[in-house]
């Protein structure tokens, strides 16, 4: 009897149904054009996650190369002295899977956008197609980062169903690059130049930035034609100009100037750090005035790198007893600290909030860096007179009103120019997170690295160890980089 | 609402069969030492008959039949349970003992005389729930019963301590629930301690398993005070008054020691003494003044209770009154609960419980305690000028006396509503059928604001800001249940079947300004603040619905042998369709040898009783919204020349899909045995509880991308251990005195992880199978390496100097790295134990209590917290290493780094033995009373945590936290108090 007078109110199942408040879930996304823009815009959120703004993306950019030393007190995540001696391992500093999952992470989110969006039912095609766009160039973005550093990579481009975590293997980096070309393709194809998006899109990904990026692809995998190719084209588009002062591209009224091609929007809210990254703070003066954490410092090296009265050296290094780039305070020693001096082109003058509000668009992708390109691909083509023009461009920047520094380069003969044109990545590009990617893409990083006492091992350090829980967790199906 | 009609509908049947021969019952209530009880109240079981005994302790009633089962509840006393078995004569003696034949303890959904449980149930009166000033009453339970470890996370007013029965069981919430008068809470801070009657403890499968999906972490039962039927008013008062002081300070280095040590730092850096004058500091400041504080507690209690033949009533009122020991801190507490019962109609009981509580506390500035430990000694706390002298130059930490100035509104607010109302009906002889209507309604809000200030460029806040928070939190449950017992010859039974659903919700919504229009307390609203810095959120909480069928027969042949059966079927919102309904039995059997014919001539024995149980609980206390993966909001972009923020959001996580609840299988075996008339008793239970299906984000491959790994039913966990509970009691004279002991064993032992068995790593811990969860992990070590020789001949993988630690090579590859972290013991003890004595004589009254645990190890993360700023020592380290043979346990001299990595070094033996409460008390006698017009009164002078002997040199070894993989890391935690009392209770 009791069973009988029970049994029907357990059988109303509608008591157990509930929504959840105030979210959407997986089951309700991806129905408005509004959603294929959230999701987007999301994917650019990544950029400015930790893990691709600070310490694991500064040690495995400048940290690690002949430009740049740890910084900070000696014991102050001491971990990150292993980038300063090449003792990292798999599992070891934590900073290397960092940026290996942060990476994934944005990848993640780029893939919920190219499989979500095509899948809203209506919306402008002419936007369909562009979000696609921004999100494919993103996609290609991380892993163009990771395949330089990594090597053949799990090659994911969809989210993945609980069956397959586990399944994936490496696949060849010719893969990954066919990939990111691919991606890159298709965004230049779908995405609008620079002037024709709207100012309130100002920092999306632009035409440009996708064939900018994508000569940069090809000047890594020594397709010189392609790379010379799409320079040219950001170049003859006539959508970007050197700024003519050098330091004030790392100032605030520098950010998305017309030397631009692409770079990660920040800004420092009054309210909220949702603006923000910590990429400021982390390079940040450290002591009197107390700006940051004081990581990531200009090496003896680079100093001695530049040439005689290069400006850029003085707006690349900021020096004890210097004063502020704006005049406000002067750097004071901090007995603590070890080879102080710091970067410049990280700092920020006060803004709201405390230092973490770190406002500054991270300059991924300048118009110099294209110039240079487009130089490097020349000269490999057997044009080294246009390469030439490109060079001195960067040059006459550089050296401004003054006359009697940074001459016009004139050698014409390949080996010779092509060291020229490195040189100057060197210096124009310094302490901007390229200086790693350009030395095992030029092969110098062995004599550099030796040069600065570093214990580099050919074969082995050219590309970072997988980290240890991938190669735990999948079960022999990813295999370690050699020498690992 | 079927089931609710169905039941009136035999309600109203139920009136005519009640119309039938009437047996009268008399006879005289008693204590041990023979004298009349007055007022002892006696209900007839299932029926709303009922009476109280008179000025000689004689009753006389009414009851149905001859096979009626009587209840005698007298406050103070054990209730009592009595079959009439035909007799109209029935007289009683009630005693205080622990093991009294017919004393009743209750149980999920009824009640059950203590020599019928086939479960394990751990009980604690009234009387030992005073012994400690507490907010929370869960701090009495400390050392009282066998099996259940309570420890508290914090002495910070206001807040209850962590408790586990019978180990840890789960690797997420490992929290019991809480049933008071039948409604099924999270928590009990609201509670006040002088309401409740009694605690059960209910630590098996077989007396949990009706809570079903919830009862795999145990069950903790509170009955409050009911009003007396048949009893005029009766008045209680109740107060008392005390102080509370921190139990331990820490020896930290003086002014002139810490200026020492930082020229010693710089000087062995290479660089220059920054103090060319140490010894001119002195003593400094011992920045423990600054915080510490003599704190008073406070608790007024006013009661009536009482009763007619139509109703009785219970009415009390509670202001607990409780300032922090660390300045600024308080929690205050003001409570009525009303408890009426009404019998109106014949046949028909109404009644409800209801409470009202309001409540207001201060947390103290965030990081206090830990800043009072490193903050720079050299630095005075505020110059003749008013000027905050700065700590964070040096230590790197923000002076605590300025905290106390711009960091201590803090607040929050409290209402909370709750309680049941009932019907209970008679509608058959032995049939009762009960219907309860409980809700749990809470109101909160916080306010917290701080000035704008200056103390240095780290310790400042540029503007003014204001935040506040508002939310509530609504729980319905209604439950049905049918409660069927019998005698019939050598058989007796009872069966209870029933039908329950409970509906929770909540949101809450807050904000914060910037830049405040006015800087007191009338300003302390979003609205004074610049709207340019708002910010605000509103987030509802994911409803939690149940629905539950619940089920259990007791049996009872020849009072020997007893069987109970279980069964609960669950169904949880909380799940995915597939995954929505659970069943949960238990069985369990007893045999009281004692009983037996062959037992009966034997004269050492007074009782035995054996029993066995096996059942299925389960645990869902985890994230309502781990099953489905939901959208996350405010993954921004900037776009924009003005630089706005673009909404962003999206998917960034998985989720599971087939989640479901975890499962417990617990099996106990127990003996119970009276000896010397019972006066000895002793108690022994071997219990083992295996938790399959634990949820436990297994580990994915970061390239999947997921920002968090998706809970997986895939951990086993098993708890087992012994629990022992002795009492025994006598008397010599007019002295009565008393002794028990209780101690349980625990081994937690984690049998899996899931795919891969992959360890979960926290701060300071790695939990892997083999070992118990949240076991400590790093480097074991060997001493201190004494010179260069000792370094070549023991190479570490870090540049290491003569003076710094030695760690163990554990893996033997060599080298010293960080492949050589491994076990450094567990923060569960593997002991648990009590004691008490009592004495009383001539009005007079005295007992003690001792608690402790053992076989636990505390990490001292504060020691350890260096590499900012050089914080201040402690003064042992002052025999640091300084030269080859100066020490080889205090490395040299460094800031952060490599000699403070986690190991052995800051490990310490968790194990601690404590006076936890010591009574002295004095009751007038009867005839002084008789003149003052007074039925009672008592005065006692009490302590609390008298005193701790422990190795631990920490403030205080009771570290404890909520998350099962961070428990027992001191990184600065909120000391316990020891406190001194004084109060009075009265009665008229």
């Amino acid at each position: 009897m009791l069973v009988l007078l029970l049994a029907p109110a357990c059988q109303n199942g509608d008591f157990l149904e509930v929504k959840p408040q105030g979210v959407i879930n997986a089951n309700n996304y991806f129905q408005t054009a509004q959603h294929a823009i959230w999701s987007v815009n999301a994917t650019y959120n990544s950029l400015r996650d930790w893990n691709l703004t600070s310490l694991p993306w500064l040690a495995m950019t400048d940290i690690v190369t002949d430009d740049a030393v740890k910084g900070s007190f000696p014991a102050d995540a001491q971990r990150l002295t292993a980038f300063d001696d090449f003792s990292w391992d798999p599992g070891f500093p934590e900073d290397i899977r960092g940026s290996w999952r942060g990476h994934y992470q944005g990848i993640f989110r780029a893939n919920v956008a190219i499989d979500g969006i095509p899948k809203v039912p209506a919306m402008d095609e002419t936007l369909r197609k562009r979000l696609i766009g921004e999100a494919k160039f993103l996609r290609a973005h991380f892993y163009f980062n990771l395949v330089r550093w990594f090597g053949d990579l799990p090659l994911i481009t969809r989210p993945l169903t609980q069956d397959e975590f586990y399944t994936q293997t490496r696949a060849a980096t010719a893969e990954i690059y066919k990939l990111i070309a691919a991606d890159l393709t298709e965004a230049i194809a779908s995405l609008p130049e620079k002037s024709a998006y709207a100012p309130e899109d100002l920092g999306r990904v632009t035409k440009g930035a996708a064939r900018g990026l994508l000569a940069k692809v090809y000047l890594t995998t020594k397709d010189y034609p392609n790379a010379e190719k799409y320079a040219l084209e950001v170049i003859n588009s006539n959508e970007y100009k050197l700024l003519a002062d050098y330091p004030k591209i790392f100032l605030p009224e520098g950010e998305n100037s017309s030397e631009s091609v692409f770079e990660v929007q920040a800004t420092a809210l009054e309210a909220s750090y949702a603006g923000a990254t910590a990429w400021n703070m982390v390079q940040g003066v450290r002591g009197t005035p107390n700006l940051g954490w004081g990581f990531n410092l200009p090496s003896d090296d680079l100093m001695k790198a530049f040439e005689f009265g290069d400006p850029r050296r003085d707006a690349t290094a900021l020096l004890v007893g210097e004063a502020l780039p704006d005049g406000s305070a002067l750097v004071e020693d901090n007995p603590q600290m070890e080879n102080e001096r710091y970067n410049q082109k990280a700092w920020t003058p006060a803004h709201a909030l405390l230092q973490d509000n770190g406002p500054s668009n991270i300059r991924v992708l300048r118009y110099a860096d294209v110039l240079l390109i487009a130089a490097e691909a020349l000269n490999e083509n057997g044009k080294p007179q246009e390469a030439l023009i490109h060079l001195n461009a960067v040059r006459i920047r550089a050296r401004g009103t003054r006359r009697n520094i940074l001459p016009d380069v004139t050698i014409t003969e390949k080996a010779a120019l092509r060291q020229r044109i490195w040189q100057e990545r060197r210096v124009e590009l310094a302490m901007e997170q390229q200086r790693w990617f350009d030395l095992v893409r030029t092969g110098q990083v062995e004599a550099r690295m030796k040069a600065v006492g570093k214990n580099f091992v050919k074969g082995k350090h050219e590309l970072f160890p997988i980290p240890q829980t991938e190669i735990d967790l999948a079960g022999g199906n990813i295999a370690q980089n050699q020498g690992y | 609402m079927r089931s609710l009609y169905t039941l009136l509908l035999l309600g109203a049947t139920g009136f005519f069969s009640q119309l039938q021969a009437q047996v009268t019952i008399t006879g005289k209530v008693t204590d041990e030492k023979k004298e009349a009880l007055i007022g002892v109240n006696i209900q007839v079981k299932n029926t709303t008959l009922g009476g109280v005994t008179d000025i000689d302790g004689n009753y006389s009633l009414e009851v149905p039949d001859g096979q009626a089962i009587l209840i005698f509840t007298y406050t103070g006393f054990q209730t009592q349970e009595i079959s009439v078995k035909g007799r109209t004569s029935v007289d009683v003696v009630m005693g205080e003992a622990t093991l009294m034949i017919n004393e009743v303890v209750v149980v999920g959904y009824g009640t059950q005389r203590k020599s019928d449980l086939t479960g394990s149930v751990g009980s604690i009166k009234s009387s030992e729930l005073q012994k400690v000033a507490a907010s929370n009453v869960t701090q009495a339970l400390q050392g009282k019963i066998a099996g259940v470890n309570v420890s508290s996370a914090s002495g910070r007013p206001g807040e209850g301590p962590v408790i586990r029965i019978r180990g840890t069981g789960t690797l997420n919430n490992a929290n019991p629930i809480y049933v008071v008068d039948g409604l099924i809470l999270d928590n009990i801070d609201f509670l006040n301690p002088s309401d409740i009657e009694g605690m059960e403890v209910l630590k098996d499968a077989s007396a949990a398993a009706i809570y079903g999906t919830r009862g795999s972490n145990g069950v903790v039962l509170i009955t409050t005070k009911k009003g007396i039927r048949g009893q005029k008013a009766q008045f209680n008062f109740s107060a008392y008054n005390g102080i509370q002081q921190v139990g331990k300070r820490l020896d930290l280095a003086t002014g002139s020691e810490y200026a020492s040590l930082v020229n010693e730092f710089y000087r062995n850096a290479g660089g220059a003494a920054p103090y060319p004058n140490p010894e001119s500091f002195g003593a400094g400041t011992d920045w423990q003044d600054v915080i510490f504080r003599d704190a008073s507690i406070q608790n007024y209690n006013l009661s009536i209770r009482g009763g007619s033949e139509a109703m009785t009533y219970s009415i009390s009122g509670d202001a607990f009154l409780q300032n922090g020991i660390i300045r600024s801190s308080y929690f205050n507490r003001y409570s009525l609960r009303v408890n009426n019962e009404y019998n109106l109609i014949k046949g028909v009981k109404l009644g409800h419980n209801l409470a009202f509580i309001s409540s207001a506390n201060n947390r103290e500035p965030g990081g206090i305690v830990f800043n009072a430990y490193a903050a720079d000694p050299t630095v005075v706390a505020i110059n003749e000028a008013g000027k905050y002298g700065s700590t964070s130059t040096n230590s790197n930490v923000s002076n605590p006396a300025a905290q106390l100035e711009y960091n201590s509104y803090n607040r929050g607010y409290g209402q909370q509503l709750n309680g049941n109302a009932f019907i209970e009906i008679y509608p058959i002889k032995n049939l009762t059928a009960r219907s309860s209507f409980g809700f749990n309604s809470i109101n909160n809000r916080g306010k917290g604001y701080e000035p704008q200030f200056e103390v240095d460029d780290k310790q400042r806040n540029p503007q003014s800001r204001i935040n506040a928070e508002f939310s509530r939190f609504n729980d319905l449950q209604w439950e049905n249940t049918l409660n069927y017992s019998r005698e019939i010859g050598i058989h007796r039974f009872s069966i209870l079947a029933g039908y329950t659903q409970q509906a929770r919700s909540g949101e809450r919504i807050g904000g914060s300004r910037q830049r405040l229009i006015g800087d007191t307390e009338e300003f302390f609203y979003l609205d004074a603040g610049d709207v340019e810095t708002a910010t605000n959120y509103n987030i509802g909480n994911n409803p939690e619905r149940y629905q539950s069928l619940l089920f259990r027969a007791n049996y009872n042949l020849k009072e020997r042998y007893l069987f109970t059966a279980t069964f609960r079927r669950d169904g949880s919102s909380k799940f995915g369709s597939e995954r929505r309904y659970g069943n949960f039995p238990a069985f369990a059997i007893a045999w009281r040898v004692t009983e037996e014919p062959f037992m009966k001539d034997q004269k050492i024995i007074d009782n035995l009783k054996l029993r066995a149980s096996w059942g299925r609980l389960g645990n869902d206390k985890f994230p309502s919204d781990a099953a489905i993966p939901t959208v996350t909001n405010n993954l921004s972009a900037v776009f924009g020349g003005t630089e706005s923020l673009n909404f962003g959001a999206s998917l960034i996580s998985l989720a599971n899909p087939f989640l479901q609840w975890e499962e417990t299988n617990s099996t106990d075996l127990g003996a119970e045995l009276g000896f010397l008339d019972n006066r000895l008793t002793l108690e022994v239970e071997y219990y083992q509880r295996n938790t399959n299906k634990i949820l436990v984000p297994v580990p994915i491959p970061d390239y999947v991308g997921s920002a968090s790994n998706p809970f997986v039913n895939a951990a086993d966990v098993r708890n087992s251990g012994f629990d022992f509970t002795l009492n025994y009691r006598n008397s010599v004279g007019k002295l009565n005195y008393r002794f028990g002991a209780l101690a349980s064993t625990l081994k937690n032992e984690v049998l899996s992880l899931g795919t891969g068995n992959e360890a979960l790593f926290a701060f300071a811990t790695r939990t892997i199978v083999g070992q118990s969860i949240g076991s400590f992990y790093g480097y074991k070590v060997v001493g201190v390496y004494q010179s260069a020789e000792e370094i070549a001949a023991n190479p570490a993988r870090e540049a290491v100097k003569p003076g710094d630690l030695r760690f163990e090579d554990a893996n033997g590859d060599g080298i010293v790295d960080s492949q050589d972290r491994t076990y450094l013991g567990s923060p569960i003890p593997k002991l648990i134990y009590g004691f008490n004595f009592g004495v009383d004589a001539y009005g007079f009254d005295f007992s003690v209590d001792f608690n402790g645990v053992s076989g636990n190890k505390i990490y001292n993360s504060k020691r350890a917290a260096r590499g900012f700023g050089i914080p201040n020592y402690e003064a042992s380290f002052l025999d640091r290493w300084t030269g080859p043979g100066t020490s080889n346990f205090e490395p040299r001299i460094t800031n952060g780094g490599y000699n403070y990595q986690v190991s052995e070094r800051f490990l310490e033996d968790g194990s601690f033995f404590r006076l936890r409460s010591a009574v002295l008390g004095y009751n007038l006698p009867k005839n002084l009373l008789e003149r003052i017009k007074l039925n009672s009164l008592r005065v006692y002078v009490s302590g609390n945590n008298i005193f701790t002997q422990t190795k631990y040199s920490g403030f205080t070894p009771e570290i404890s936290s909520e998350n099962v993989l961070q428990v027992g890391i001191d990184g600065g935690v909120y000391p316990l108090s020891r406190t001194w009392l004084a109060g009075i209770n009265i009665s008229f």
